[in-house]
């Protein structure tokens, strides 16, 4: 898998780790999942450790202003490429959350999607290495002409 | 009506290329049809029964004698010489090759024309009143409205994957056309103390459990539109159920949050997330509204003079209406000519009604919901000259309105979803009511025939709604009664066991006889229904059958 | 596919992913004609279950399915038949 922003490759800082994992195995640039931030989220903060959160689709997850704070980088996965709520939630993320961060798309996504990946706060996804060209190649046909603003 | 700009030109040339590469990339295997399907869904392409079909938007049913005459056109070139009219001011063309779709896309594009977002889990065409900017008593014109929310909605980045399909309607009048209150989010034009803005209405929806909508504001600023529809549209997209496709609509959300929640949710939504730049700021009204304006109607005193022909007489009565202008009318196309499958046109008369269009309507046509024409902007003294002409094209039906107008989805003849054929119901009760004498004394009655539980041809809010059932592989027919989509919008009521094929024409008939015993001065099927109830009916249908 | 399927015999039917025309599985292929159709015993289900997902792999089909057949060999159910016939009205006046 890599990491593509826009139409560059970027290094992928990030590492996941599993759920048995503990406050030990979290780092700089660890991904962690929702259940590892309940678990460790005061030792993160108290370690002033910039990590990774790793969210689903259908996670049913409340984020606030607070708890963002620890993330240098939020990923969101489609379970399925047709299940839009990244989209409102990247949105939220930016907007009323004024997170200013790395924020990815993962999972089951289209290269058809990429320009509304963008145009909703994201600014990398996370794909096969075989199918940048067409990722890029979608990217190059969009010239910019929106109805909605920015 | 509405001109493409340079900007709106490039997105749909834009969308063209981009689904000619899906469909490039579909044919060499590099999408599969899991991946493909809701790309093409996008574009308005479905897989029926037969064959492809493609869906072309009609925004807000307001069509150029140019557009009407390209649409022909692609019948001819890539079809089977016929297109058919939707009950969301749509067309659909019912036989296009995946391989040709490109082509016909590009082709529409020539004339400001897309099949974008005519399908799919987006928000969908906008349909309107028919009447709009024509006829007295409107409030405004809903029109610009329909267009602003248009571009609003299309590509837009955060709603192109909701849990389902969106659709909106707009009304400028109080008598309701556009049937509001069966949409997901319908909006009223108001007046209040001298201020116009928007009634909202959600959650309004037919298919397989059908609601009437609930009033979410009483009145919304006409700024505030977007912002409002995007709290709206936010709301819906993150909550609405994605585990099920038939419980995914809005109106489900809505019905098990409870429309104060709901409202709780939308008004947090909107006061957060507003953007200055959606508000719609005056002189963009200004601007919309300019490219609505009406052609130049010199007002005449010319009246609506009868004839020595009677079936002239017997149409002028019934297919026109009077147009805000004086000396001016509004002309009725009916779809529904006895024999032939309601709501089809095929090319020849396309062509005919585009140049007749030309000639006397200032090159405008539009698609009403329930599946006609209207040429918007007749002078009188033409209103003969035209009747021929639609008459030499056969259709100059004079059942506008009446019995014989039904409303009817594609049914099993053409749609891989139905349970149950409904064109040659359509057909049936169309033959067997053909006497207009007959008609005109049933008078005003909305029978609309669906050829499944989707209701794609809206049998909730008919008069008389027919459902094809399939029961044990036969055809059945569910008649319900009492629905209405106008302002005072009613589900129908079920009146009991359903009706075979052949018995079912009898059964109309019965409701038809009971109707006319009962039928004061005045008084139309709705009015009757209303006033003597179900049980009356249920009685007369079924008492002696069993 | 094979889920739910009633009946003893059945005919493969897909469409033509490019035309979308309806096409059914005959020993010389896919053909628009039902008339030469293969009659497939339920036992042999998923071994043409195999034969249609190649086809679809190589993008020649779409929305392959199995139609029921009656007892006299026919085509079953009403919406088949269509599918197989083509409308039931005409298209021109009558």
């Amino acid at each position: 898998m890599i990491i593509l922003h826009k139409r560059e490759t970027i290094e992928n800082k990030y590492s996941r780790i599993d759920d048995q994992s503990t406050i030990k195995d979290i780092d700089n640039y660890t991904l962690i999942n929702i259940y590892l931030l309940e678990k460790y989220r005061n030792e993160i903060v108290k370690k002033k450790l910039k990590v990774g959160l790793e969210l689903f689709s259908d996670d049913n997850f409340e984020l606030t202003e607070k708890n963002l704070s620890i993330f240098s980088m939020v990923q969101i996965n489609f379970k399925t490429f047709k299940d839009g709520r990244p989209f409102s939630f990247a949105k939220k993320l930016r907007k009323q959350l004024d997170f200013k961060n790395e924020i990815r798309a993962g999972g089951h996504i289209l290269p058809d999607q990429y320009i509304f990946l963008l145009r909703s706060g994201f600014d990398s996804v996370e794909i096969k290495k075989e199918d940048k060209d067409i990722w890029i190649e979608i990217l190059d046909m969009d010239d910019g002409l929106y109805y909605q603003p920015d | 009506m509405y001109k493409y700009s340079k900007t709106d030109k490039q997105i749909v040339k834009a969308r063209t290329k981009q689904f000619k590469n899906q469909v490039f990339r579909r044919i060499k295997g590099k999408l599969s049809e899991e991946e493909f399907k809701p790309l093409r869904l996008m574009n308005g392409l479905y897989l029926q029964l037969h064959a492809y079909m493609l869906r072309v938007a009609i925004p807000y049913g307001e069509l150029s004698s140019n557009q009407l005459k390209k649409l022909a056109e692609i019948a001819k070139k890539y079809d089977k010489g016929y297109g058919h009219f939707t009950t969301r001011q749509n067309i659909q063309f019912n036989w296009p090759k995946l391989t040709d779709v490109p082509e016909i896309l590009s082709e529409l594009a020539e004339v400001e024309m897309h099949a974008i977002q005519t399908s799919g889990n987006c928000i969908r065409n906008l349909s309107s009143d028919h009447l709009a900017g024509i006829i007295k008593n409107e409030v405004e014109d809903p029109r610009p409205w329909c267009e602003i929310i248009r571009k609003w909605s299309t590509f837009h980045p955060e709603f192109s994957f909701l849990p389902r399909k969106f659709k909106i309607a707009v009304t400028g009048c109080d008598e309701d056309r556009a049937a509001i209150k069966v949409h997901d989010i319908g909006l009223k034009l108001i007046n209040k103390n001298d201020r116009i803005g928007f009634e909202v209405y959600v959650g309004g929806g037919q298919g397989r459990s059908p609601y009437i909508a609930k009033k979410l504001r009483n009145f919304l600023k006409k700024g505030d539109l977007l912002n409002y529809l995007e709290a709206i549209l936010s709301t819906y997209n993150e909550l609405g159920r994605r585990d099920n496709i038939y419980k995914a609509r809005i109106k489900i959300l809505i019905n098990e949050l409870g429309i104060e929640k709901f409202k709780n949710k939308v008004e947090e939504k909107f006061k957060k997330f507003s953007n200055q730049e959606l508000i719609i700021k005056k002189e963009d009204i200004k601007k919309i509204f300019s490219y609505f304006q009406l052609p130049k109607l010199n007002k005449k005193k010319g009246i609506v003079k009868n004839n020595k022909d009677p079936k002239y007489n017997i149409w002028l009565k019934q297919n026109v209406i009077k147009h805000k202008i004086s000396g001016y009318s509004i002309v009725l196309i009916s779809l529904k000519p006895l024999g032939k499958p309601p709501g089809d046109a095929d090319a020849k008369q396309m062509k005919g009604i585009a140049k007749i269009s030309d000639e006397y309507s200032f090159g405008e046509i539009r698609v009403t919901h329930e599946q006609n024409l209207v040429l918007p902007h007749i002078e009188n003294k033409n209103l003969f000259l035209v009747w021929k002409k639609l008459r030499n094209l056969d259709i100059s039906t004079p059942n506008i309105g009446l019995i014989t107008d039904t409303i009817c989805c594609p049914g099993m003849d053409y749609c891989a979803l139905a349970t149950a054929r409904s064109i040659p119901i359509s057909q049936k009760i169309s033959n067997h009511f053909r006497n207009i004498e007959n008609q005109k004394k049933i008078g005003d009655l909305k029978i609309k025939i669906s050829g499944c539980i989707n209701a794609c041809g809206h049998h909730h809010v008919g008069n008389i709604g027919i459902l094809g059932l399939d029961k044990n592989g036969a055809e059945s027919y569910q008649i319900t009664l009492g629905g209405s989509s106008k302002n005072d919008a009613s589900i129908g009521q079920i009146v009991g066991p359903s009706f075979s094929e052949g018995n079912l024409l009898g059964a109309i008939e019965k409701i038809i006889n009971l109707y006319k015993k009962n039928k004061k001065k005045n008084e139309d099927f709705l009015s009757v229904f209303r006033r003597i109830g179900i049980s009356e009916f249920k009685k007369y249908l079924y008492d002696n059958t069993s | 596919m094979a889920k739910k399927l009633k009946g003893d015999f059945f005919f493969l039917t897909a469409n033509d992913l490019q035309t979308g025309a309806v096409l059914f599985f005959t020993k010389k292929g896919w053909l628009c004609e039902s008339s030469d159709a293969i009659k497939i015993p339920r036992e042999r289900i998923e071994h043409y279950e195999k034969i249609a997902r190649k086809y679809e792999d190589d993008c020649r089909i779409i929305s392959p399915f199995f139609v029921e057949l009656d007892e006299s060999g026919g085509i079953k159910s009403l919406r088949d038949k269509i599918r197989n016939k083509g409308i039931t009205f005409k298209l021109k006046n009558v």
